[in-house]
C-alpha cells in the first residue's frame, strides 16, 4: 500500500492534455467546465439513472414527513409481521411498525450520514493532502505516514474499533466513518497537489510573491478540485454502506432509530417470520449504493479518467 | 469475577429463548415449596433411573457456543454446565419440582441448633477414574470451591468441612442456613470431583465426576465428546455417548436439528417457536422457566435516587405489552422476580401500566425533560427489542430513552462502574428466594450495581436468610419482595419459558424449569 508513491509522483505527466489540467488551468474558469461536465455525465445513460434515483432520494429524504404515511415509532403488537399490502407497502415488522415509513425516513439517516461523515473526510483529507503536497519534506512524511497507517487497517473494522470506543450513536457513527475516509482524501489531494504545484501558474504566482496560503487556496485548491468531487461521490456510497454494516452489528445507529442497517438486522432475527422484512431495506441500501456509484462513475470519466485504479483498489478495501 | 459468573448463567437465558404458539404449553412444575426441604431428613428415594440399555447410540447435542473450559468449579460457561451437568453429581440436587432430593448424599440431618449438617453418602459410587467416592472428596471439593471461583457465596456460612468417617461429612455453619442445600444443591458449579484431581490440579483438562457420561474430549470451539459411565451409581445408562456441537447461530442450530443433523438444541429464539411447534419432525418442550429479567434504575445517580422518580418509570411501562414483544408468547408477565410455579411466589403487582400516575409521580417530584441512557447488549437480543418498547412507553409520559446496545464486555464494564442510568438483563438458575433477593438488594449485596440500599429490606433480608420455619421466612421473604418492588429497585417485567427442541427420536428427555440439561435417562429410537 506504500509503495504506490511513485504513481502520485507519475501524475504530472498524465495531467496536461486531458483537458482538465495543464496550462488550461487558470482559475475563475470553472462555470463552463461544470455545464460541460454535467453534459457528460447526462450522456451516460447509467450515471443519469443514478442520477435521477439520488434525486429522488434526496426528495424523499427531504419530504420524508409527507410521503411516510405512519408514525415511524408507532408500534402496534396487534399489527406485527403483516405482509406487504395497500395499508403497509413494506409490511410492518417485529413491533407493527410500518416498514414503509421506516424506509423512507431512513433514508435520512443514511444521506445525513453519508453527508457529514464525507464531510467530515473531505475536509480532513484535502486539507492534510494539501499541506502534504504542497509543502513537502519532513511534514509530508509525517502526515503522509500517519494517513498510511490509518489506511493500512480494513475500512469497516477501524470504523468499528472507532465507535468502539467513541460510544455507539449516529454522531460517532458519523465521525468515525469521516475519520476512516480521510486518508483516501489526503492520499487523492495531495497527489493532485504535487503535480499542480509544479505547474507554470502555481510556480508564476510564486515568482510574483505570493503566499503560500494564497498559493494553496487559489491555485492548488481549484485544480485538485476534479478527483476530490469523483472520490466524494464514490466516498458517499461507501460511508452509506459501512453506516448500513455498522448498524447491522450494532454498533452504529441505536434503535429505534430508522436505519436501514439496523432493519436488516432485525429481519436476520426475524428472517422467517417475512421477507419483506430484509428486502425492502436491502433494496433501499443497494438503490443508493448503487445511484452514488453510477453517479461516481460518470463524474470519474468527465473528470478524470486517470483516478480509476486508486478508487477501485480502495473500494475492493472497503468490501472486505 | 463473580460478575461473570452472573452473566454467564444469564447467558443461557437469553439463548434459551422461548415461546408457545397457544400459550399453553408450559409444563405444570408442581408445587415446588411443598414439602420442607431444608430440615427434614433426606431419604433415599433415587428412582430406578434409566430403562434398560437397548439402542444405545451417541446423542448429537447442539449447544449454543463454546464452553470457555470445563473445570466445573471456575468455569462461568453455561454451556459448560450443558456438558458438565451430565458429568459431575452433587451432594444433593433437585428434582422434578426443584425440591433437594439425595444424589451422592443418601440422607442427611441438622443438629438441633441447626449449625451442624451430617451428610451420610452413597456407598459404593465410583468415579469415572475408578476410585471409590469418600468423604475427603467431598470437603476437597468445598474447600476448593469456598476458597476459588465463582461459588464461594454459596458456602459463605459454612465454617468447617470435616469428614469424621469415610462417608459422613459434617458442615459447621457459623449461622442458621435453612436454604444451604438449595446452595449446594442446584448446579454442578457445587461438583463433587476426586481430592486427586483437585489436588493435581488436572480438572480443565481432565474433569472426572461420578455422573452418568464420562469426559471423552474437548475441542475448543468444535464440540465435547462424552460416553457412558458402565459404573454410573443410578443405574443403566441407554446410550453410548453424547456428543455436544458448538452451534452458535441460532438459525443454523434450528435448520441442523430440522436437516437431521443433530439430534437436541439446547434452545429455541421465542419468535421460532410457532414455526418449530408446526413441525411434525420436531418435538418442542416449553416450560415455565425459574428466570427473571428486569431493568435496574441507577440510583447512585439523580434523579433515579428518588424512589418516586423510579415508580413513575414502574407505572409507565406496560409490562404485558413488553413481554409479548420480546418474548411473544413465552414468557408469563410478573411484576415481582419469582414465578408464581414457585412455592416462594408472591402475588404482588401493585402497578400494572397507569401513564397518569406516572405523569403525576414525575410532577410531584418536580422533574421535567428526563432523559434515560438505557444500556443494552446485543449478546441478548431481547433486551435491544424491550428497551424499543420502553423507549416508546416511556415517551408517552415525556421521558426520552436513549437506547445504547454495547457488546457484552463493554456492557459488564460499564455496568461494573456504575455507567448507565438504567440497564437491562437477566438472572437465572434460581431457586430459593435468596438467590433472587440478596445478591442484588442487600447494600451490600455482591451483584447491587445499581446501588439500591434500604435499611428495611437489609433487615428483612438478613433475617429472612436465617429463618429456619418455613412459613415465616416466605412471610418475610414477601415483605421483602413488596419492599423492593414498592420502591422499584429492579422493575420486574417476565419469567420466560425455557423451550428446547429435538428429534422424535430422542426420548426420556425432558426440559427443566432449572435448564439442567441432564441426558441419564435419555434413548435415542433408531
Amino acid at each position: 500500500m506504500n509503495d504506490d508513491r511513485p504513481e502520485d509522483e507519475a501524475r504530472p505527466d498524465e495531467a496536461p492534455g486531458d483537458g482538465v489540467g495543464g496550462l488550461e488551468r487558470p482559475t475563475g474558469e470553472h462555470r463552463p467546465r461544470w455545464r460541460e461536465t454535467l453534459g457528460i455525465v447526462l450522456a451516460n445513460k447509467l450515471a443519469a439513472f443514478g442520477l435521477v434515483v439520488l434525486v429522488v432520494l434526496i426528495l424523499t429524504a427531504i419530504f420524508a414527513d409527507l410521503v411516510a404515511p405512519y408514525a415511524i415509532n408507532a408500534q402496534d403488537l396487534t399489527r406485527r409481521f403483516e405482509p406487504p399490502s395497500l395499508q403497509h407497502l413494506f409490511g410492518t415488522d417485529e413491533f407493527g411498525r410500518d416498514l414503509f415509513s421506516r424506509v423512507v425516513f431512513g433514508s435520512r439517516v443514511s444521506l445525513q450520514v453519508g453527508a457529514v461523515a464525507v464531510s467530515i473526510s473531505l475536509a480532513l483529507g484535502t486539507f492534510i493532502g494539501l499541506i502534504s503536497g504542497y509543502r513537502r519534506g519532513w511534514l509530508d512524511t509525517v502526515l503522509m505516514r500517519t494517513m498510511d497507517v490509518l489506511f493500512s487497517f480494513p475500512v469497516v473494522l477501524l470504523a468499528i474499533a472507532l465507535v468502539a470506543v467513541l460510544g455507539p450513536s449516529l454522531r460517532n457513527t458519523m465521525l468515525a466513518v469521516g475519520i476512516v475516509f480521510t486518508p483516501i482524501f489526503a492520499r487523492v489531494v495531495r497527489g493532485s497537489a504535487l503535480s499542480v504545484s509544479q505547474d507554470l501558474h502555481v510556480r508564476a504566482a510564486r515568482s510574483l510573491g505570493a503566499s503560500d496560503l494564497r498559493i494553496v487556496f487559489r491555485h492548488v485548491l481549484p485544480n485538485v478540485a476534479a478527483p476530490v468531487i469523483v472520490q466524494t461521490s464514490l466516498s458517499l456510497a461507501f460511508a452509506i454502506l459501512i453506516e448500513a454494516a455498522l448498524s447491522f452489528v450494532g454498533v452504529g445507529v441505536q434503535p429505534p432509530e430508522p436505519a436501514w442497517g439496523l432493519m436488516l438486522s432485525d429481519a436476520q432475527r426475524y428472517r422467517t417470520q417475512g421477507w419483506w422484512l430484509s428486502v425492502f431495506p436491502g433494496l433501499a441500501i443497494f438503490l443508493t449504493v448503487m445511484a452514488f456509484n453510477l453517479v461516481g462513475d460518470g463524474l470519474r470519466d468527465a473528470l478524470d479518467p486517470q483516478q480509476r485504479s486508486v478508487i477501485e483498489s480502495r473500494g475492493a478495501g472497503g468490501d472486505a | 469475577m463473580r460478575l461473570r459468573s452472573l452473566t454467564a448463567v444469564t447467558a443461557v437465558i437469553a439463548l434459551m429463548v422461548a415461546a408457545c404458539d397457544d400459550g399453553n404449553g408450559g409444563v405444570d412444575l408442581g408445587d415446588a415449596g411443598e414439602d420442607d426441604p431444608a430440615i427434614e431428613d433426606g431419604t433415599d428415594d433415587v428412582d430406578d433411573e434409566a430403562e434398560p440399555a437397548a439402542e444405545g447410540g451417541t446423542l448429537r447435542a447442539a449447544i449454543g457456543g463454546d464452553p470457555d473450559q470445563l473445570d466445573a468449579h471456575t468455569t462461568t460457561s453455561s454451556f459448560a454446565f450443558t456438558v458438565l451437568e451430565n458429568v459431575y453429581d452433587t451432594l444433593v440436587q433437585p428434582g422434578e419440582d426443584l425440591t433437594m432430593e439425595p444424589a451422592l448424599a443418601e440422607s442427611w440431618e441438622t443438629s438441633e441448633d441447626l449449625l451442624t449438617w451430617t451428610f451420610t453418602l452413597r456407598e459404593g459410587v465410583t468415579f469415572h477414574d475408578g476410585s471409590e467416592l469418600d468423604a475427603g472428596d467431598v470437603v476437597a471439593s468445598f474447600e476448593r470451591i469456598a476458597e476459588e471461583g465463582d461459588n464461594a457465596f454459596r458456602l459463605e456460612a459454612v465454617e468447617e468441612f470435616n469428614a469424621p468417617d469415610e462417608l459422613t461429612v459434617e458442615l459447621v455453619l457459623n449461622r442458621p442456613a435453612p436454604n444451604l442445600l438449595e446452595q449446594i444443591g442446584p448446579f454442578k458449579g457445587m461438583a463433587i470431583a476426586p481430592a486427586e484431581a483437585i489436588e493435581a490440579g488436572t480438572m480443565q483438562d481432565d474433569p472426572i465426576g461420578t455422573g452418568p457420561f464420562e469426559f471423552v474430549s474437548f475441542s475448543p470451539g468444535d464440540s465435547v465428546t462424552l460416553e457412558r459411565f458402565d459404573d454410573y451409581w443410578g443405574g443403566d445408562v441407554a446410550l453410548d455417548g453424547i456428543e455436544f456441537q458448538v452451534v452458535p447461530d441460532e438459525g443454523t442450530k434450528l435448520t441442523s436439528l430440522q436437516t437431521g443433523e443433530v439430534d437436541w438444541i439446547d434452545s429455541v429464539p421465542p419468535e421460532q417457536v410457532e414455526e418449530l411447534g408446526a413441525d411434525d419432525q420436531i418435538e418442542l418442550d416449553q416450560v415455565a422457566g425459574n428466570d427473571y429479567w428486569y431493568i435496574a434504575l441507577n440510583q447512585d445517580r439523580e434523579p433515579f435516587d428518588d424512589p418516586a422518580v423510579r415508580r413513575a418509570i414502574a407505572f409507565a411501562l406496560d409490562i404485558d405489552v413488553i413481554t409479548e414483544a420480546a418474548r411473544f408468547d413465552a414468557a408469563t408477565p410478573n411484576e415481582t422476580a419469582i414465578p408464581e410455579t414457585s412455592f416462594w411466589y408472591h402475588d404482588y403487582e401493585p402497578y400494572g401500566h397507569d401513564p397518569d400516575q406516572a405523569r403525576q409521580l414525575l410532577e410531584d417530584a418536580g422533574v421535567t425533560d428526563l432523559t434515560v441512557d438505557l444500556m443494552v447488549t446485543n449478546e441478548f437480543p431481547e433486551t435491544v427489542t424491550f428497551a424499543q418498547v420502553m423507549e416508546a412507553q416511556l415517551g408517552e409520559v415525556g421521558i426520552d430513552v436513549q437506547i445504547r446496545t454495547e457488546d457484552f464486555t463493554t456492557w459488564l464494564a460499564d455496568q461494573g462502574d456504575g455507567e448507565f442510568d438504567a440497564f437491562g438483563l437477566s438472572w437465572l438458575g434460581n431457586i430459593d428466594p435468596d438467590d433472587y433477593y440478596y445478591a442484588q438488594h442487600h447494600s451490600e449485596g455482591s451483584f447491587n450495581f445499581h446501588g439500591f440500599a434500604d435499611p428495611e429490606t437489609d433487615e428483612l433480608l438478613d433475617s429472612a436468610r436465617v429463618e429456619t420455619d418455613e412459613d415465616d421466612r416466605k412471610e418475610l421473604y414477601d415483605q421483602a419482595a413488596e419492599r423492593i418492588v414498592d420502591l422499584a429497585s429492579y422493575i420486574y417485567l417476565y419469567n420466560p419459558d425455557i423451550v428446547q427442541a429435538w428429534s422424535p427420536d430422542v426420548q426420556g428427555y425432558t426440559t427443566r424449569p432449572d435448564q439442567a440439561t441432564r441426558f441419564v435417562d435419555t434413548s435415542l429410537a433408531s
